[in-house]
Parts: C-alpha cells; structure tokens; sequence
C-alpha cells in the first residue's frame, strides 16, 4: 500500500514540478517581449505587459492597471511562487497542517483562470482596432509566451494532486 | 457501501456518504472542510434551466455585433470571432485554437454537459458522481472562461474610449447573460448529482451548513 502511494505522489509531484519550472522560464519572455503593438497616425509603440500597466497609471486609467498589473503580473508569479511551496510541503513526510495547504491549493485552483485577461484582451483588441494607418493594434510574441505561462501553471495546478497531503495521514491510520 | 452512493472529495480525498440538503445549504467535507456539494435557493431545476437558457444564448452571442468601432468616418464591426481570426491571420494560430476554445466551445460543451445532468436529474436517472457527466463537467470547467472574456472587454472599453468610438452590440449582451448562464448552472451542478444519488440510495453522512 505504501508503496503504491509512494508512486503516486511521485507522478503528481514531478508533473506538477515539470510543468511549474516551464511557467517559471516561460514568465521571463512573456515580460521582457512586447505583448502588443500600437500604430496610431505614423507612430508605432509596443509595450511589454509592465509597460502598458504603467501607462494605463499614466493615463489616470488606475483602476485598470490595478486590474491588468493584479491578472497579468501578481497571479502568475503567485502561482509559480504558491505551487513551488505545495511542491516543497509535498516531499515531506507528514506535512503539519494539511488543511492550510489545501486552502492553499484551492486558491491558486480558482485564481489562475484571471490571468486569461491580458490573452482575451489582446486577442480583442487586435479584432477590433484596424483601421488601417489611422490605429491599428497588433498582438506581437510577447502575448504566445504568457499564453503559455497561463496553461502551464494550470496544467500545473491540475497535475498537482492536494490528496497527498492527506495521504500519509491515511497511512498511519491504517 | 456501492460506489453511486459515496461522494469523495476532490482535495482530501475523504469518502462521505450522500445527504439530501435543503434549500441553500451547503455540505462540507468533515476533514478539510471543502464544499462538497450545495443546493441552490432558486429549486431543484436551476442547471437544467440555466444550462439551456446558455445554449440557447451561446448562438446569438458567437453570430451578432459584438461590439463596432469607429474612428474619423470608418466604421468596424467585430463579431466574438473576429478576434480569433485575426490572430490566426497574423501566424499565431495556437493562440487563436486557445482563445476560441476558452471563450466559446468549452463552456459551450459545458453547457451540453450540464443541461444533459439536468435532464437526467429531472427523469429521476441517477448521475454517478464518478461518472462520465461529473468528470468531463470537472475537466471543461477549469477552461471554461467566459467571465474572464467579458472583464477583458468591460477593460478595453476602457482603454479604448479615448481612442476610437465604441458601441457595444446585441451579440456582447448575448454572450454576458451566456457567462451568467453558465456560472449559475455550474454553481447548481452538484445539487442534482447529490439529489439524483439521494433518490437512488437515500443514505447521509456529509456535514451539512
């Protein structure tokens, strides 16, 4: 019995990990590329995710760059971050408190579908803003690799299963 | 105990007999304390009506005006997949499958799922909580994002006001209600797996509150 439960946590852990390192390398393009590109009467300006948050700040637009900067920066980073530390909990024994983790986990379970706004919001604008040489808005690489952190932290996520917290606890008990 | 009437949670992985729950209560797991189940306020039928009520407004939201731009004299009008061909005409095809997947067919599909439990539950056919029905709903509905489409376009109304004239078309209302739809049948989802076990076993051990 043991050992099968061994094997278990094992795949669920080294999915979960494999995935979560993917969306932790991924995370430096989608921030360094630009994610959109703006040609507005001749003039051309890309910004990267960070950038468009500080200028929506700019433009008084706070509300929304608290919006886009809380989906776009805070949650992928959190679920990078939050996954690292269940993953870490995982390789021990007998974690301490098995029910804070499970919060945890189903945190970062409901969080992760927000950061699909800044994917949405690209695709959107680039449907809608052609107008030729007057303004036309166009996705740039930036947005396909913070695509990909978004479905590899919740493939992540998905892969991670919370039950081995509990599991040694079953153990012990049989 | 046969496997119809035993409901394990999702995070602990803790077996619970099935109870019956009144009119908006909830049952928790008795180890982790996770929501295991709830039965919604508005009756026994709500994910069969909502989920109907989303199919049915899932085709006027993907084929009406989304929304319509314009900027000195031009005029662009933007369906919900104008979007998703314009990524795939630029070469990001896999961002394209992406969006349109996330923002229509699954929660489409989800949709279908949930109005297929509804029927079940109304014809008094059990659903297995293990069964095919619960466990595609719990795959399609971590992909299933309409809300998260919605948020994006209420934000680049915003971002967009100072640049191009933006009015917002029937299909945008369609597809808001659609998300709404969506979200109240999920919500309502468990009660009718529980209600149907209920039916089919009569057993109780969760904790309800």
């Amino acid at each position: 019995m043991k050992r099968i439960f061994s094997s278990f946590r094992f795949q669920s852990r080294s999915t979960a990990s494999a995935l979560g390192l993917a969306a932790a390398i991924m995370l430096i393009p989608a921030n360094l590329l630009p994610v959109l590109s703006t040609e507005s009467s001749g003039s051309n300006t890309s910004n990267t995710i960070v950038s468009g948050v500080i200028e929506l700040w700019r433009q008084g637009l706070w509300a929304l760059a608290l919006i886009v900067f809380t989906a776009s920066v805070v949650i992928p980073v959190l679920k990078v971050l939050g996954l690292s530390w269940l993953l870490l909990n995982a390789r021990r024994g007998v974690p301490r408190d098995p029910q804070r983790l499970t919060r945890i986990y189903a945190a970062l379970d409901f969080i992760g579908r927000w950061s699909m706004l800044d994917v949405f919001l690209a695709a959107f604008l680039a449907g809608l803003v052609r107008f030729g040489e007057f303004s036309t808005v166009t996705p740039r690489s930036g947005i396909v690799a913070f695509a990909a952190v978004v479905v590899l932290t919740m493939l992540a996520t998905k892969a991670f299963d919370p039950r081995v917290f509990w599991q040694p606890l079953d153990v012990s008990q049989q | 105990m046969s496997p119809n009437s035993r409901l394990s949670c999702r995070y602990c992985g803790q077996d619970h007999r099935i109870v019956g729950l009144q009119s908006g209560e909830k049952a928790h797991c008795v180890r982790c304390g996770t929501v295991l189940a709830q039965r919604s306020r508005l009756g026994p039928d709500t994910a069969l009506v909502f989920s109907i009520t989303g199919l049915v407004l899932a085709l006027p939201a993907a084929f009406l005006t989304f929304v319509s731009a314009g900027k000195l004299g031009a005029v662009r009008i933007s369906l919900l997949f104008t979007g998703v061909g314009s990524l795939w005409d630029g070469g990001m095809r896999s961002l394209a499958v992406l969006v349109f997947l996330c923002g229509w067919l699954i929660p489409f599909t989800l949709l279908c799922v949930l109005a297929t439990a509804g029927c079940r539950s109304r014809l008094s056919i059990a659903i297995d909580p293990a069964g095919f029905l619960s466990r595609s709903s719990r795959v399609l509905e971590h992909w299933a994002i309409p809300e998260v489409q919605v948020l994006a376009v209420l934000v680049a109304f915003m971002k967009l006001g100072s640049v191009v004239n933006v009015t917002i078309g029937p299909g945008f209302w369609c597809y808001c209600a659609m998300a709404v739809s969506l979200l109240i049948a999920q919500h309502s989802f468990d009660l009718d797996t529980l209600a149907a076990c209920t039916r089919a076993t009569g057993a109780g051990s969760a904790r309800p509150s």
